[in-house]
């Protein structure tokens, strides 16, 4: 049992840390507010090298190891950047180019990481339908094979940065019959005649994020646009989840520290009766449940995050934990911090607001709280 | 980073792990048994342990943290009563010994080392109104001191051979070493407590009690000693909560994979499934977190004593949690006295107002944390 993290990883994370609260947290009250996505602040991320971390070099990346990644996702939360951006960031860098990079052929990898990882383009990944959220297998989206082509048929939901996007890559049926097994995963890029953006949505929070319906109407990519194996398509999915409980989650952690200074500064600023209300008992209960959550959630990502980097099998039982953890565990000190700023924490000028609203969706996306649960029930 | 223990991290585990195979029985019989009856398993136990250098482990030296906790695990799920006894004498008593370091230390140290001696911590008193300060009271006489005064509640009392009993002297802090046998000391009666009824617990009352001065260590001014006892409180009872909510955990998911109901083990309905989820998370995240603050306690953090003062609250109010829904997933079998669920509830309460409560805890957390961002 070991926590120590090498030099290098703190470094980097210091840098981030650095970068995000110059170059980032200073604009995402106002992407907040507006709803729309930050394309100047992708842009910083895209150059600071973020958004294609891991990749190797000759793809574009930095060979960072997953614990750096997820000490920069964390460094980002804990320097108050937009959630929406964050999330956009883990839509494209880990549900697409990963899912490219890990399954691809050399030429789909070539052709589409660099870019990725660079941030010209955007990527997204589309799973989730109007009848299939939870139950992943009861999709209707169907790919067919026709003269040397996919052919498309369905509407995807809730697709982070759907609107936006370059490159998707997209699950559908290719052997209904086969239930799980019948799913397969297809590159489908924008542009595509009889692929389109439907509606979008607006949303609880992180509202700077772009959450869109697609529409495949006859959609015809070329063959060599399947990605991965026909019939394994959901295989690959739930590879993705490694990250979804680590990196993807990490923000959510880190953020958390971003919430105890905001909260700490808060209490010895304020005062009522006069004296700050740090000095209040009920105030400083609230700052060290904040602290015991982050401690708590910080240990848990940290652990999938090393599993991987052994090139340890995925634990489901151990991700599932993380994310019920986060997911659920969150909602009291979040709320906890609102309550601190009073009046304040309610209004958008004081981001605890901002960041309350974000944090909910850590019990949602990516599986809900209660499929954690239902991974969690069957393992023991 | 590894979040696995390592072989050498292992070593003392595996050794508690041979000496205590089969004694189960042994120990769960503790929580109906009489004074003499606990004091002679807990001398067994402190032999066997003896034997696996598990009594010496981080008593002056942090480093050995992660170890000691690794082996903490087998001691605290074989039995929590045992457990607070075992610790008492072994990391209050012994670490308080050995991180003062009188001259004479090792008189103490090396018959505790061996097993031989089962000791207790002397510190909760009651508060005066009229004298406020430490109501048990040091006075020099020649060549030792005079100990006067009354403690509250004392663990192991009714069954140690020597007991550390905090003292004021001249307004300062001090430690006295006292004989359970000396003269003037009055132990007991046993108190009858909610939980943990394996544990031996009474007041101490001392008249005129004479204690020589190479028993007696201080005056302490500086508050370390003190603080450095709370923080063994809340790692003891970090991992007593961990370990007691493991046993309730593995209790609650056999139960449920075998009772039936409705055609099917309980276990499948998510009511109860989805109970079970709940606490695994529970247990795996108070475990992790009593790791990191070892850990960080170890190599000598600066934030070690706020992050192990998170664990413990998290982990004593983790066991309460888990108990309440272990009970409610054995029900009525639960319910009954003697289960282990049912003696798990009872025990669960005791760390969250034990040691540095979780209010004082949380208190101390906010107070480290805003001293950070204090201009
Ligand atoms: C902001 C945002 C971004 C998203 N981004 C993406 C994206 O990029 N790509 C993508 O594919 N998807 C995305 N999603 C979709 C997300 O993954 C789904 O919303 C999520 O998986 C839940 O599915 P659902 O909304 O259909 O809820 P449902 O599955 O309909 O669930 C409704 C309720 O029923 C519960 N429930 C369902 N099944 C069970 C069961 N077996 N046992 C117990 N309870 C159950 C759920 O926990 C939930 O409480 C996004 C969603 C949001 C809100």
């Amino acid at each position: 049992m070991d926590f120590d993290l090498s030099s290098e990883q703190l470094m980097f994370k210091e840098q981030v840390l650095k970068f995000a609260r110059k170059e980032l947290a200073p604009r995402a009250q106002e992407s907040d507010l507006k709803g729309e996505f930050d394309f100047e602040a992708w842009r910083r991320l895209g150059e600071f090298g973020i958004l294609g971390l891991h990749f190797p070099a000759e793809l574009g990346g930095s060979e960072a190891d997953v614990m750096t990644s997820v000490l920069a996702a964390e460094a980002l939360g804990e320097a108050g950047v937009d959630a929406g951006l964050l999330l956009a960031y883990g839509a494209h860098t880990f549900l697409c180019a990963d899912t490219i990079y890990v399954h691809g052929t050399p030429a789909q990898k070539q052709k589409y990481v660099p870019k990725l990882a660079s941030g010209e383009w955007i990527g997204c990944m589309g799973l989730t339908e109007p009848d299939a959220g939870s139950d992943v297998a009861a999709m209707n989206t169907r790919a067919v094979k026709r003269d040397g082509q996919w052919v498309l048929n369905g509407n995807k939901i809730f697709i982070t940065n759907g609107g936006i996007a370059d490159v998707a890559v997209i699950y559908a049926k290719t052997d209904p019959s086969a239930g799980h097994a019948g799913i397969s995963a297809f590159i489908v890029e924008k542009g595509t005649p009889g692929f389109s953006v439907g509606q979008s949505w607006h949303k609880l929070g992180v509202r700077s994020s772009v959450t869109s319906e697609l529409i495949f109407e006859d959609c015809a990519v070329p063959e060599e646009n399947l990605l991965g194996n026909e019939g394994h398509g959901f295989l690959m999915a739930m590879q993705t989840v490694e990250w979804d409980r680590s990196t993807l989650v990490a923000p959510l952690v880190g953020v958390f520290q971003f919430l105890l200074a905001r909260s700490a500064r808060y209490a010895l600023e304020r005062k009522q009766f006069g004296r700050p209300i740090a000095q209040f008992q009920a105030v400083r209960h609230k700052i060290a449940d904040l602290k015991i959550f982050y401690e708590a959630a910080r240990s848990l990502v940290y652990r999938i995050a090393w599993c991987k980097d052994q090139g340890k099998p995925l634990n489901h039982l151990e991700a599932a934990v993380t994310k019920l953890f986060v997911g659920d565990w969150s909602l009291e000190p979040s709320n906890a911090a609102l309550t601190l700023h009073g009046g304040n924490g309610f209004c958008h000028e004081y981001d605890v607001e901002r960041v309350f609203r974000d944090v909910r969706l850590a019990a949602i996306g990516g599986g809900t709280s209660e499929i954690q649960k239902l991974i969690i029930s069957r393992m023991l | 980073m590894n979040f696995e223990w390592t072989p050498e991290q292992l070593v003392v585990r595996k050794k508690v792990e041979a000496v205590f195979a089969g004694a189960a029985p042994e120990f769960d019989a503790l929580e109906q048994a009489d004074a003499g009856a606990i004091q002679a398993t807990v001398r067994k136990a402190l032999r066997l342990l003896a034997e696996t250098g598990y009594l010496e482990l981080a008593q002056g030296e942090a480093a050995q943290l992660p170890m000691l906790i690794a082996a903490q695990e087998v001691v605290a799920q074989a039995s929590s009563s045992l457990f607070l006894a075992v610790e008492t004498t072994a990391r209050l008593f012994g670490g308080l010994l050995a991180q003062a370091a009188p001259a004479w230390a090792d008189e103490l140290l090396a018959p505790l080392r061996r097993g031989e001696l089962i000791a207790g911590v002397a510190l909760s008193e009651s508060e005066s109104k009229e004298a406020p300060g430490p109501q048990t009271i040091a006075t020099a006489v020649d060549g030792g001191f005079t100990i006067n005064g009354r403690k509250s509640f004392v663990t192991n009392a009714p069954i140690a051979d020597v007991l550390a009993v905090t003292v004021g002297l001249d307004e300062q802090p001090a430690v006295a070493i006292i004989n359970a046998r000396d003269a003037g000391v009055t132990i007991g009666p046993r108190l009858k407590t909610l939980g943990y009824q394996g544990l031996t617990v009474s007041a101490l009352t001392l008249e005129d009690v004479r204690v020589p001065a190479n028993r007696f260590i201080g005056p302490l001014p500086d508050g370390k000693l003190a603080d450095k006892l709370l923080l063994t409180e809340a790692l003891v009872l970090t991992q007593a909560s961990v370990g007691l909510a493991q046993q309730l955990y593995k209790t609650a998911v056999s139960h449920a994979k075998r009772h039936r109901r409705g055609g099917r083990a309980i276990i499948k309905y998510q009511e109860v499934g989805f109970k079970l989820a709940e606490i695994l998370t529970q247990v795996q995240s108070a475990q992790l977190l009593g790791y990191r603050a070892g850990w960080l306690a170890a190599r000598g953090d600066a934030e070690a004593a706020t992050v192990m003062h998170c664990a413990k609250v998290f982990a004593s109010e983790t066991a309460e949690q888990v108990a309440a829904k272990a009970m409610q997933i054995l029900a009525g079998e639960g319910y009954l006295w003697g289960n282990r669920v049912e003696r798990g509830f009872r025990d669960a309460k005791y760390a969250a107002l034990a040691g540095l409560s979780s209010e004082q805890a949380r208190m101390t957390v906010a107070d480290n944390i805003l001293t950070l961002y204090r201009v």
